[in-house]
């Protein structure tokens, strides 16, 4: 991986509308660096009338499976302080009606679609990317081996052994980019993340919610039908972001940043940090037009920085300890 | 294909039928026990607004409470001081909420001339009966739903971008139940309609002491030929008069409270257990496909 000292920012001028706010993900190129999460914006249409879904720098569609999955029990979420705890249980129609029904519409609209993939084993993730394979329109697929909902006992995404079989075995399959989405719920998400690019991975995707419960302790009861659920919102943006941090320190591979995302602040923070990208989940429930928002305001926040492209300044967060100039970090090209 | 090129330049973000936008608060008042009316000025959202949708309302910039609210159009206004030239049929919209959790705390500080975030209006909304009488059945705050319903079927009011045609009802009744008389709120609303109003609670405050079911049983069975049931209320509730229409061979709409986190159909929170015509079961998202539902296809569980 070729080494390459970012200049010291600010520089001279630079000019909002001018910015260039594409993003190299390895083979994966986006437009700009604003992708919706799964599970977060359903299959694109439902927001059409919120957001120009063409415009995004990525939509990731809800988790699809292999066969149709009916959910988990009544209440899927509920609401705790600053964040929504959740079980959804990937409630979906399966790949079939998948990419008969949905994708047309989400490849039409023009903006690069993530398909986002989930399989109890390996098998399962192989047979879907197969399934996917040469389907036109497909950007890249994104391995959701993070789900905190659907565990079989067998959780892919907390062994870095069993992480990098499946990366390995979707990459025996399929020509697409491939991120792999992480689970935060771990000792250590570094070890994950150099099992996945060890496995082939393009790019990880930095974090999947972080496991939780609800209690009411009136009626001794869980708040969530399934039990436990997933923490999301502006509540785990540290830990996101501290994930992206010890990643970035651990593998070469780009990084996309998720986790309570309501800010154009909130993005930079994840960009300095060294996220290539950001996917914005939670944020889409409470403001259905923030992906929007955050796009029009992001190029003067870059500008801010003394900059007219997104791409230098991604990982320049002085660490500590280090001097105070700028880091070397690896490129993102 | 979207035809959103530039959303900044439009005031309000968002699609024809459910615009996104801040909104400034007219009037904030006490309804009834622990129950506020809140109006706000929302002419694109009160105009298109049907009975039965609702609204997700939200208190803007802070993160807790971080998710907007669903609540139920309950009625639609226009200023005094209006613009002839407007377009629109209605300013504001009137929401009343039961102060009961953390958002509804919040928003009872909410001042007069404060701004919130709404987007909608959202959901089905009731379909137009062919009846001669017309059965509301609430239950708690699940009036709410009901008001501009009876309105409407009353001719009263029209709803609707353009307006819907109305077929009206020569009788209307709401049956309504509360734990006591101090949450009954509005009820003038419904009588200066022309609503025959029949209240019951469980302490005996005010009206019958019991349930609607108690109400309803009270109904001579000659006034209810040619009646149809709009209903909402607490689960067990519907569900206890979802059997009473079946037992009459009446036909029954309920609008479900479930909780949601988007109101738009990506989150996929307030799903209910749906029948189809074969029988089998399937969870269908109440902000989309609902929230009003035939009683019948409803799994109570």
């Amino acid at each position: 991986m070729p080494q390459r000292p970012l200049q010291n920012a600010p520089s001279s001028q630079s000019d909002e509308s001018s910015c260039d706010l594409s993003v190299s993900l390895g083979r994966l190129k986006l437009p700009n660096p604003i992708l919706v999460a799964s599970g977060t914006f359903g299959y694109g249409r439902e927001m059409a009338g919120y957001v120009a879904v063409g415009n995004l720098g990525g939509v990731v569609p809800k988790t699809i499976t292999l066969s149709p999955r009916i959910g988990n029990h009544p209440w899927r979420t509920v609401e705790t302080a600053a964040g929504l705890l959740n079980s959804i249980g990937l409630d979906n129609d399966g790949v079939v009606a998948f990419v008969e029904k949905q994708l047309p519409w989400l490849v039409a609209c023009g903006a690069p679609v993530i398909v986002s993939i989930a399989g109890a084993t390996t098998e399962e993730f192989v047979l879907l990317a197969k399934h996917l394979e040469g389907v036109p329109g497909i950007a890249a697929l994104e391995l959701n081996i993070s789900c905190p909902n659907v565990s079989h006992g067998v959780d892919l995404g907390t062994d870095p052994l069993a992480c990098r079989l499946v990366v390995e075995g979707v990459r025996a399959v399929s020509s697409l980019p491939l991120l792999a989405k992480l689970t935060p719920n771990v000792t250590s998400i570094a070890t994950i993340a150099r099992a996945a690019a060890d496995g082939g991975a393009d790019a990880v995707t930095l974090i999947n919610t972080c496991l939780g419960l609800g209690v009411d302790w009136r009626r001794r009861k869980t708040l969530l039908g399934n039990g436990m659920g997933g923490l999301s919102g502006p509540a785990i943006k540290p830990i996101a972001l501290r994930c992206v941090y010890q990643v970035r320190q651990a593998v070469t591979i780009p990084i996309i940043g998720a986790g309570g995302i309501m800010s154009v602040d909130d993005c930079m923070e994840f960009f300095v940090t060294g996220a290539s990208a950001v996917q914005i989940g939670t944020a889409n429930f409470a403001e259905p037009v923030i992906s929007t928002r955050l796009l029009e305001a992001l190029p003067a926040a870059v500008a801010q920085l003394g900059s007219s492209r997104l791409a230098d300044i991604i990982g320049t967060l002085t660490l500590p300890g280090a001097s105070a100039t700028v880091p070397t970090i690896p490129s993102a090209q | 294909m979207n035809s959103l090129s530039s959303i900044s330049e439009n005031v309000s973000v968002g699609c024809e039928k459910a615009p996104y936008q801040r909104v400034r608060v007219i009037e904030h008042e006490i309804f009834a026990h622990r129950t506020r009316r809140i109006r706000i000025e929302c002419p694109e959202i009160a105009s298109r607004a049907l009975p039965g949708q609702f609204v997700m309302l939200r208190i803007p910039d802070r993160n807790d409470p971080l998710l907007a609210r669903p609540l139920a159009v309950y009625d639609t206004h226009t200023h005094l001081e209006r613009d002839r030239t407007s377009s629109f049929s209605f300013d504001c919209l009137d929401l009343v909420y039961l102060i009961h959790g953390k958002f509804t705390t919040a928003l009872e500080q909410i001042k007069v001339g404060d701004e919130l975030i709404t987007w909608g209006p959202l959901g089905n909304g009731f379909s137009l009966p062919d009846v001669d009488h017309l059965l509301l059945v609430a239950g708690g705050i699940g009036q709410t739903a009901l008001l501009a319903f009876a309105k409407e079927c009353l001719g009263v009011k029209r709803f609707g971008n353009p307006f819907r045609p109305a077929t009206l009802s020569r009788r209307t009744t709401l049956c309504w139940g509360a734990r006591t008389g101090s949450f009954f709120g509005g009820i003038e609303d419904f009588t200066s309609s022309g609503v025959d109003v029949h209240l019951a609670t469980l302490d005996g405050s005010t009206g019958i002491q019991g349930t609607v079911i108690d109400l309803l049983n009270a109904i001579p069975p000659s006034l209810l030929d040619r009646t149809h049931i709009a209903c909402c209320g607490p689960e067990p509730m519907m569900a206890a008069v979802g059997a009473w229409a079946t037992h009459h061979s009446l036909t029954c709409d309920v609008s479900l409270e479930a909780p949601m986190a988007c109101g738009v159909g990506i989150c996929f929170t307030c799903v209910a257990k749906v029948r189809d015509s074969t029988g089998s079961w399937d969870y269908r998202r109440t902000c989309v496909e609902g929230p009003v539902f035939r009683a019948s296809s409803i799994d109570w569980d």
